[in-house]
């Protein structure tokens, strides 16, 4: 059983991760939480169940073109919403406020134009289990699939940022926005490329949130627990926000396994403001004056 | 100017009164249901078969040589919002209500209700406390019911998975933050244990949440033989496939909650050879007449069973205003709770006057069968029987 709760609590972890991913690049960036990430992930799922159901398309067409809309709908958002805000030079508090409108908007849109039903993925994959030591342990191929691919997105996502110019120009902005513009890169487009960015990994999280569960149009509001794991790895920090992911996974896992499931968002959340009374940003946080 | 804009105003109460005048030649019933939302696939085909039933009742003359007419307000099936749904329609001057057709809602609507004296009778509102004040433990004098309650439902899946599938070992996931569920478990508990069979393993889950992983984890090594959800279709499909994920074998059981069209197309494979407890069935004979009308009008099979339900909820409430000849809540309410062999779209009616529940409501037991996209009849229990 320990087993099995481990490999649960990962795969578990490993979506959260995966979406705790767009929290912490928008806020390492802009230092506002971006709350309309939930509906742009949601949306992405909406997008890749109509790859499938309409174009049948496989699972790699299916996760790309999700991650694909799903960075134009959030490149949209940014220009739309908070891009008038940001040149106004408006407190992060009131851009956060906007994207709380947005994640409602969205939703609402969803619910108006494509109704309230839900939907299922059919199943990519024949086999869908692999039993591992005598079937004491069982692991859904998906979940594998979801797992290795959140690891090496975060981690592509690394060497984009170590590596490319762009990259390091991104980097650049999170440590000193002004200056950044004054040495001649161009604001607007590193922050549409930053969203997109985040776009691209809320995509490929709603895809396998889909797949693993319903796709409907509240479906984005999972992302809170994405969001509490970005925090616990310290925001605005990729490493961060991967192992906030799987921490969060794997102890919800263990307290619902070990002590009580109905008392596990007790345990776990109780737990969660032990650590910040400790370390106030986070596993891997930097020194940030407001966290909103 | 000032005066002007009062004679306008005055213009304008004027004709406000003149509408109202105008509008008390019809007998006003309210309709508070989810025509948004989770459970708007019921909502939406409960209210089209009150329309028709309404039609075909005013086509007979109406009633006491009045035509009827359905005020219908979305309640998202969100329990403040059913507040103020209730409220809405108490200021329209309804006579009666018909819904909610969620225990939680009708719940927080019946205190409102209550005050303004206007009686409701819900549709497909299972727990015992819709009905029963749970402070006082008396019957509320203006809520009712025509479907079974809760206990009985439990205490049904419980005999069936002891005694026709032969299960001895039994599992339970449900959701900690539904009176459905939350009471539904523990009736199901009582009553397989009375049977003689052992609940091995009782997992809850919050509200909104999507994976069960964690609780079925633990199930696994128990290797129950049936695992009881009483949830919604959508968490029902979620848990299946996540049990059968982990290697889970065990047979599935629901309740009424899983008779959603759409509960093979969520869980497919893995919810396949399922059973649940419902109020109707498609099958049933005694319904065959209304599912053939609704075909004919909408092209489209009932979403069951709520609108057989709230037809049901119907008849109750014209017959009470028929047999008191009045308009009047407090009246209506009296003879709702003396309803006696009333021939209603389920079958015959009997209110009892204790606990406003229906004496006489059986249950059916369905079966999930993925191959053929259905769910076919398997038994029928009847109250009192054993």
């Amino acid at each position: 059983m320990f087993l099995q709760t481990v490999v649960t609590g990962l795969s578990i972890g490993g979506i959260y991760a995966l979406m705790a991913v767009g929290y912490s690049l928008v806020f390492s960036v802009l230092s506002f939480s971006n709350f309309a990430h939930g509906a742009v992930i949601m949306l992405g799922a909406y997008i890749g169940l109509g790859l499938v159901t309409k174009l049948h398309f496989g699972l790699g067409l299916v996760v790309s073109g999700a991650m694909a809309g799903a960075g134009l709908i959030a490149i949209v958002n940014e220009k739309l919403a908070y891009s008038l805000l940001r040149k106004r030079k408006a407190p992060s508090l009131y851009i956060m406020i906007s994207a709380m409108g947005c994640a409602v908007f969205l939703e609402n849109m969803v619910y108006a134009t494509i109704g309230s039903r839900f939907y299922a993925f059919p199943a990519f994959f024949k086999q869908s289990v692999l039993c591992l030591f005598n079937g004491t342990c069982n692991i859904a191929l998906l979940d594998l699939f979801a797992f290795g691919i959140s690891i090496l997105a975060i981690l592509g996502l690394h060497l984009f940022l170590i590596h490319t110019r762009t990259g390091i120009a991104i980097r650049a902005g999170v440590s000193d926005m002004t200056m950044c513009s004054l040495m001649g890169v161009n604001l607007d487009r590193l922050i549409s490329i930053v969203f997109f960015l985040a776009g691209i990994f809320g995509g490929a999280a709603g895809v396998f949130l889909g797949i693993k569960y319903l796709v409907y149009p509240t479906m984005g509001w999972v992302t809170n627990k994405a969001y509490i794991a970005a925090v616990i790895g310290g925001l605005g920090s990729l490493p961060g926000a991967l192992l906030g992911g799987l921490i969060l996974g794997v102890l919800e896992t263990f307290v619902s396994t070990y002590v009580s499931s109905v008392m596990r968002d007790v345990f776990s959340f109780g737990l969660l403001i032990a650590l910040l009374v400790w370390r106030p940003n986070g596993l891997f946080g930097r020194d940030t004056g407001e966290k909103v | 100017m000032r005066r002007m804009l009062s004679f306008a105003l005055v213009l304008v109460f004027c004709l406000a009164l003149g509408g109202a005048a105008l509008a008390a030649d019809t007998i006003k019933i309210g309709h508070t249901v989810s025509l948004t939302g989770g459970a708007s696939m019921w909502g939406q085909s409960e209210k089209l078969a009150l329309d028709l039933l309404i039609k075909k009742i005013n086509a007979q003359g109406g009633v006491l040589g009045k035509k009827l007419e359905l005020i219908s307000y979305d309640n998202r099936n969100d329990a403040v919002e059913a507040v103020n749904v209730a409220r809405r329609l108490v200021n329209d001057g309804v006579v009666a209500v018909i819904g909610p057709a969620q225990s939680g809602n009708s719940i927080a609507t019946a205190p409102v209700l209550e005050n303004a004296k206007i009686p409701m009778v819900v549709t497909t509102a299972t727990n015992p406390y819709v009905t029963i004040d749970k402070r006082t433990g008396k019957v509320r004098p203006f809520a009712f019911r025509p479907c079974f309650i809760d206990p009985f439902q439990g205490t049904v899946a419980a005999k069936f998975a002891y005694r026709d599938l032969k299960a001895r070992t039994a599992a339970i996931l449900y959701d900690v933050g539904s009176d459905y569920g939350q009471w539904l478990a523990k009736y199901f508990e009582e009553a397989f244990t009375k049977e003689g069979g052992k609940v091995v393993a009782k997992e809850a889950f919050r509200s909104e949440e999507l994976d069960y992983r964690a609780q079925l984890g633990k199930m696994r090594p128990l290797n129950p033989d049936v695992i009881f959800i009483p949830t919604s279709q959508k968490e029902a499909a979620m848990a299946a496939k996540q049990a059968r994920d982990l290697g889970i074998k065990a047979r599935l059981m629901g309740t009424d909650n899983w008779g959603s069209p759409d509960l093979i197309e969520l869980g497919g494979e893995a919810i396949n050879g399922g059973y649940f407890v419902n109020l109707t069935d498609l099958a049933d004979p005694a319904i065959k007449n209304f599912v053939a009308e609704y075909r004919k009008a909408y092209g489209a099979d009932p979403v069951l069973p709520n609108p057989v339900m709230a037809q049901d909820a119907l008849l109750m409430i014209v017959d009470a205003i028929k047999r008191t000849k009045s308009t009047d809540g407090t009246k209506i309410a009296a003879a709702l709770a003396t309803t006696k062999n009333l021939q209603v779209t389920s079958g015959p009616l009997t209110i009892d006057p204790k606990t406003h529940d229906p004496l006489d409501k059986p249950a059916v037991i369905q079966k999930v069968d993925v191959a053929t996209k259905s769910f076919p009849f398997v038994k029928k229990f009847y109250p009192g029987g054993k």
